[in-house]
């Protein structure tokens, strides 16, 4: 029952937040709205226990990707009056023919598809399982998996020292 | 805890370390860019060492086995004879190419230390993906060779064409990344096994009754390996990326994408699926036939050196890919190793007539070179028979070898294998037609010693391995007896 009406509750700020994101005419406020929908998202997978991937999304998502588009948009300046003028000509129409076709293909599948939907929140969560709290997923990281964990630090060298070689080469003229 | 085998990537381990440290001698002592230079070296020389231990020392545990193969950090890693080959491959690639990178280090100024690093990385990243044997880990070193890669592509931003070459280049090459970690995904869907020797098991206990999605995870790997060994289709990027991105680096970059590349698809595709081989034989052939015919033909109109070794290069990726559709591997090791070496030493050429920073290197500029430089155009008229594969080089031994391999099978891919070669030799005599008959008298073209070395080190494997071929195929043998 807690599930459930967490889920709905979840479901319908992800939804407003996501609705804001595309309305708002100020891009602070889409930028809060994301942050509503992410925060929503990172809810709901608490409740189906995955702990880890809730705090990447509120961390990585929530915190460094937010802050980075915020800092965009204020570097560009909040005030400054948009051009509304659509650049691609009759993209409204193109996207939502592909919505249109988006669910006019899950309708057809819900009809016609012999399955049965079984939604989460109907479910009963078993609360022992631990399949996607942290120390289930670090385990394996740090033990079967260190050596592909090594080699993304290698990864994070390259992009560091990339980013000097590239970036450097102004001061030398 | 997983049983891990510190030996086995003892290697890597160096190459990275090796990296840090040459970052951190940076900022400690500012030292000159011959310094660290010289750093990278004994760091290359150091993992060498550790890498022929590792050749007698998996000789020696393996004997008492009879899989061939050591298998550590649960599953993860190999050493096995095709990575301790690719492994010194590499490291030979990577010596010659911090040599013949030399002039570009000491251009670039304050920045020579992340780019010796980012030099060395690029070694380690391939190095992992080739003797990975799990394909979420030969991804990783996939992205970690590519990644170094872009960054090298682009160290000279300041003139256009690099970097150009360097977005091109990372564009590109990350969509192709993309499509290979689809490819891996899908294989996984349809295998269970991210493993490739648990693939290779799985496929050869099971009948799998509806293999579409291993075929579909199948394609998308080999286009994401056919890019970065830029075969045709998937081939457009490479000559804009050789010529573009700076004359010091392009020759190492393009090799050690070519090794690691090829041994990869090798272990994937003979090793891993190889019960599928009639399924991905004709569509390897295809992409070999298509990039010997764009490779060879195109080459002839080029006007630009770089582009036309671009090209070539297209071409050489379907003649080493020739080796692996008859499902052995020797042939190709061959090539790839072979090649590698005359493309290094013909950069080295490049770098020393058009400057180690340039971003074109004109046909025009070539004109009666042997007046200008004797030692470099006979070199570099060595290197480019080599290529062509007149006998005598290490060229024609390459090529016969993967002839062979799919003579049996696929006669028509040797039939036209030939005819491209033959196409190839046009430009290649044409280059050097360029640069003994035409032109005057010119102001002499200095070359630097480390470059006069790589050429020389390249002219005389080619030659070595072309007269007495069994000084490489023996260790290509070797490898097999692992």
């Amino acid at each position: 029952m807690v599930e459930a009406v967490l889920f709905v509750l979840m479901a319908v700020a992800a939804l407003t937040g996501a609705v804001t994101v595309v309305l708002a005419r100020n891009p602070i406020y889409s930028a809060i709205g994301l942050l509503g929908t992410l925060f929503s998202v990172a809810v709901i997978y608490v409740v189906h226990l995955a702990h880890l991937v809730a705090a990447v999304q509120v961390i990585v998502y929530a915190g460094a990707v937010l802050t980075l588009f915020l800092f965009v948009i204020m570097l560009i300046g909040v005030d400054k009056s948009e051009r509304r003028i659509e650049t691609l000509p009759s993209q409204r129409i193109g996207v939502g023919a592909i919505a249109i076709l988006l669910i006019a293909g899950v309708v057809a599948i819900t009809v016609f598809g012999n399955f049965e939907w079984v939604p989460a929140a109907a479910s009963v969560i078993d609360l022992d399982a631990t399949n996607g709290t942290v120390a289930a997923v670090a385990e394996p990281m740090f033990t079967d998996w260190v050596l592909a964990f090594e080699a993304t630090a290698l990864l994070l060298t390259i992009g560091a020292a990339g980013a000097v070689a590239l970036a450097h080469y102004r001061r030398r003229n | 805890m997983p049983e891990i085998n510190w030996l086995a990537i003892f290697p890597e381990l160096t190459l990275a370390l090796g990296a840090a440290a040459v970052l951190l001698v940076e900022v400690q002592w500012k030292p000159r860019a011959s310094t660290l230079g010289w750093l990278a070296g004994w760091i290359v020389l150091l993992a060498a060492v550790f890498t022929v231990f590792q050749w007698v020392w998996a000789g020696d545990q393996l004997a008492a086995e009879s899989t061939g193969r050591l298998v550590t950090f649960s599953g993860m890693f190999l050493v096995d004879g095709m990575a301790v080959y690719g492994r010194l491959a590499l490291l030979g690639i990577l010596g010659l190419g911090l040599a013949g990178a030399h002039g570009l280090y000491e251009a670039l100024g304050r920045r020579a230390a992340e780019a010796i690093a980012i030099t060395l990385l690029a070694a380690a990243g391939f190095s992992i993906m080739l003797s990975s044997n799990n394909l979420v880990l030969t991804f990783l070193g996939l992205e970690v060779g590519s990644i170094a890669l872009y960054v090298l592509a682009g160290l000279t931003r300041e003139r256009k064409g690099s970097d150009e070459a360097a977005l091109k280049y990372f564009l590109l090459g990350s969509f192709a990344s993309a499509m290979f970690v689809y490819g891996a995904a899908l294989l996984y869907a349809g295998t269970g096994q991210f493993e490739i020797l648990a693939i290779r098991d799985h496929l050869a206990a099971v009948i799998v009754a509806r293999p579409a999605v291993i075929f579909i995870g199948l394609g998308l790997m080999l286009v994401g390996l056919g890019f970065k060994v830029s075969a045709a289709p998937f081939h457009t990027w490479a000559p804009d990326v050789y010529q573009g991105a700076p004359a010091g680096i392009v020759g190492y970059m393009a090799a050690i994408a070519k090794i690691g590349g090829f041994i990869t698809l090798a272990r994937i595709f003979v090793t891993g699926v190889i019960e599928y081989h009639a399924t991905w034989a004709p569509v390897m052939a295809a992409i070999a036939a298509l990039s010997m015919l764009i490779g060879s033909v195109v080459a002839l109109v080029q006007t630009d050196v770089r582009r036309m070794l671009a090209y070539s290069g297209i071409a050489h990726a379907g003649f080493a890919m020739t080796g692996i559709i008859g499902g052995e591997i020797e042939g190709v090791l061959f090539y790839v190793v072979a090649y590698a070496v005359q493309l290094i030493g013909g950069f080295a050429v490049i770098t020393a007539v058009s400057g180690p920073e340039g971003s074109a290197s004109d046909l025009s500029e070539y004109r009666g070179l042997w007046r200008r430089n004797p030692g470099l155009a006979a070199g570099f008229a060595l290197l480019l028979f080599g290529m062509a594969g007149i006998p005598l080089t290490s060229g024609f031994i390459a090529k016969f070898g993967v002839f062979s391999d799919v003579w049996a099978t696929q006669p028509w891919l040797v039939i036209l294998g030939v005819l491209t070669s033959v196409v190839t030799l046009a430009f290649y005599l044409r280059i050097t037609v360029i640069m003994y008959m035409e032109g005057e008298e010119g102001d002499p073209i200095p070359a630097r010693a480390s470059t006069r070395w790589v050429v020389w080190i390249a002219v005389g494997l080619t030659i070595l391995w072309g007269v007495i071929p069994g000084t490489l195929l023996s260790f290509v043998a070797d490898a097999f007896a692992l």
